[in-house]
């Protein structure tokens, strides 16, 4: 799954390279969204601060 | 500043965006420093705002385009920023060896800075967005050897994602490949 953003964004760079651009900008909306719902979830990581 | 022009300052920060991301896979390969989640999420970010960069090489400069590399770099600085936070205060640790005095999380939110800036220049020359002449579909070298090297390490980071944290979300702490269960 941490993956996936990965993948959507190397469709996104096949796509404009086959001169797809819409296609390429609609990969490129999924892997950011993906993206920032892996950082929701890995946001608190490591937070170890002893007050 | 022509479309042309554009194209090829387009290709070099798509150049150095690759330069990046390779530094980083060769800290994790050659000197075993396994990322972390939140610099998985900071590739990411990168490889998104080169997306931007890249569709401008591609296609030719659109405003666009640099949008998108702006939202990407603005993403990509938010979770660097977040992983400097969680070390801000002292005596919380840090995570991987520091490079010329710096961690690389800090080097990733530099990075991101500079993306954006350098979007923003990009950005106040309109000459480059009117084209006179049809776009030429053939890459420079530069262009070509950007383009190839990028989507390479965006390969790249999809097995190394998957070795490393295997099908699911990555465990916390990353000491070891799941994929493999070694530990560089």
């Amino acid at each position: 799954m941490m993956s996936l953003p990965f993948v959507l964004f190397a469709c996104a760079i096949c796509s404009a390279w086959m001169r797809q651009r819409g296609v390429a900008i609609g990969f490129w909306v999924v892997g950011v969204i993906a993206m920032l719902i892996l950082f929701r979830i890995h946001a608190s990581d490591v937070l170890s601060i002893e007050l | 500043m022509s479309c042309e022009l554009s194209r090829l300052l387009n290709a070099v920060g798509l150049m150095a965006i690759g330069t990046v991301l390779a530094l980083a896979f060769i800290d994790q390969v050659w000197f075993g420093e396994l990322p972390c989640p939140l610099c998985i999420l900071q590739r990411m970010g990168l490889i998104a705002a080169g997306i931007g960069i890249a569709l401008n090489v591609i296609f030719g400069p659109k405003p666009s385009h640099y949008g998108i590399a702006i939202i990407s770099g603005i993403a990509s600085g938010a979770i660097s920023m977040r992983q400097i936070l969680l070390h801000i205060v002292p005596g919380t640790g840090f995570y991987g060896p520091a490079i010329f005095g710096l961690h690389l999380y800090t080097w990733a939110f530099i990075a991101a800075v500079l993306l954006v800036l350098g979007c923003g220049i990009m950005l106040l020359d309109d000459r480059q967005f009117s084209r006179v002449q049809p776009l030429s579909g053939r890459f420079s070298v530069l262009s070509l050897s950007a383009l190839l090297l990028f989507l390479a390490l965006t390969i790249a980071n999809i097995f190394s994602t998957v070795a490393l944290c295997g099908a699911g979300v990555c465990p916390e702490e990353v000491d070891h490949y799941e994929m493999f269960g070694m530990n560089d």
